[in-house]
């Protein structure tokens, strides 16, 4: 049995961690310390309880709407549901909405989802390619760092164990931006990426001046991979600039063979998702993709369909 | 430690172990069985209840986390000795067999409904997705949540 400190300051919880290191774990949502405690995975004396900390939670636009500060308890339903994000980074409320169920969303939180480490997270590609940025509390101060920079292998994080994930920044040019995050599961809903990707470009007429592509699932840690951004770089994302994108994210991924698919059929997969995200990114950057409606998880459109 | 909540309108403070689920302590502590003990892990949906309205799996919901929360299970759905809208639905339609799966169906549906008056089927299905059953093939519970809603408009 755990005992539960409920803090009521994120210096309080950095203290209480610093001084409980090793037997205490921060719990937000609980979607996943819950299971891994009831199956032993991890071995508490005590759960910080972060839900009191108000300051940790919400979805908070600065700078004119240029940037979005997202608190590490804000929760996955609330992300969802946000119409903001919704047009500006629509790759984040994508990876939302296919998350686990309704109830799962209603209690995970982003921070969580994060910060448990899971190779095949829904939260991290599309924070990649919208370019965040964490800040982490620990007993010396505030840090901010890549988010990139957060991930340490499957399960672990760069953080200490008296740090906390207190929030993520994005920046959200004006305009002439689009993202998109696609996945590949086994089943519809209520799974978890075999393969995770997400694409965001921003463009100068219909001509690409900045991309980003970040997969989840196929590496130990999610991936930002420059080198398939830099093909849609400069291109007005025709056919072959997308497929040359795929073609280098299938190469620089590093999948295993496992319940939700095998090394190769992931590396296939990678490829063709990314030239689908890249180009339904470019179609909501050009104007040429309806406001606020997500793609179909698999990135088929309609007219490909028949 | 001592908690404080309010479930299905009624306030208890009863003393439980620190890191209890809001499950077990529905179950064992309060004995309103309804809320089903499926299978742990967030999966299934049997032991959906609303907290403030919102729908949750309170198999993974630290209790400690809820205190001071409107918390309603099952129990808390009829009025009055009658099954409410959604409920007779689901008699209406044969949308329970087995049953172990209905508690945290009608749950999910009634989260649905207070958030949209007439859903689509395709709304309907996303919001029971976090709800597995093994019995009906799910047609005769999406004619079930189209009546209640229908009724409740």
């Amino acid at each position: 049995m755990a005992e539960v400190f409920a803090a009521g300051s994120i210096e309080e919880v950095v203290a209480f961690l610093a001084g409980h290191r090793g037997v205490s774990l921060p719990i937000a949502g609980g979607t996943d310390v819950m299971v891994d405690k009831r199956n032993g995975r991890v071995h508490p004396e005590w759960l910080v309880d972060l839900t009191s900390l108000e300051a940790l939670a919400g979805i908070e636009f600065r700078e004119g709407g240029k940037v979005v500060r997202i608190g590490s308890m804000t929760r996955i339903r609330s992300l969802e549901l946000d119409p903001v994000l919704g047009r500006r980074a629509a790759a984040l409320v994508e990876a939302a909405r296919l998350l686990g169920s309704v109830q799962i969303r209603t209690m995970a939180t982003v921070g969580g989802n994060l910060c448990h480490g899971t190779p095949s997270a829904e939260m991290p590609p599309p924070l990649l390619v919208h370019d965040a940025d964490c800040e982490v509390a620990g007993p010396s101060g505030r840090r901010v760092m890549p988010l990139v920079d957060l991930f340490a292998g499957p399960g672990r994080t760069v953080l200490e164990p008296d740090e906390l994930l207190v929030a993520l920044e994005l920046r959200l040019p004006d305009s002439g931006v689009g993202s998109c995050y696609l996945r590949q599961t086994v089943r519809w809903s209520m799974d978890l990426a075999g393969v995770g990707v997400a694409a965001a470009v921003e463009v100068d007429g219909s001509t690409v001046t900045k991309a980003r592509v970040a997969l989840g699932a196929v590496a130990p840690v999610p991936l930002l991979v420059a080198e398939a951004a830099n093909a849609l770089v400069g291109t007005e994302l025709d056919a072959g600039a997308a497929a040359e994108a795929g073609r280098r994210a299938a190469a620089a991924c590093s999948p295993i063979t496992d319940a939700r698919g095998t090394e190769s059929y992931r590396r296939q997969v990678v490829a063709v998702l990314v030239e689908r995200a890249a180009r339904i990114a470019w179609l909501r950057a050009t104007g040429s993709w309806p406001a606020g409606v997500p793609a179909p998880a698999n990135g088929v459109l309609p007219s490909e369909v028949r | 430690m001592r908690i404080e909540i309010v479930v299905n309108g009624d306030r208890y403070v009863k003393e439980v172990m620190a890191d209890l689920s809001l499950l077990d302590f529905l179950r064992e502590v309060l004995g309103l069985t309804g809320t089903k003990w499926g299978c742990l892990t967030g999966d299934c949906g049997a032991c959906t209840v609303l907290v403030d309205g919102e729908p949750v799996v309170s198999c993974l919901q630290l209790l400690r986390q809820v205190e001071g929360r409107d918390v309603t299970t099952i129990e808390g759905v009829e009025h009055s000795g009658e099954l409410d809208e959604v409920q007779a639905a689901f008699v209406a339609n044969g949308g329970a067999q087995c049953g172990f799966c209905t508690p945290g169906m009608i749950m999910s549906t009634e989260a649905l409904l207070r958030a949209n008056r007439s859903p689509s089927e395709s709304q309907i299905r996303e919001a029971l997705s976090g709800n597995l059953c093994r019995c009906t093939g799910y047609s005769k519970i999406i004619d079930a949540v189209l009546q209640a809603a229908a009724e409740r408009a």
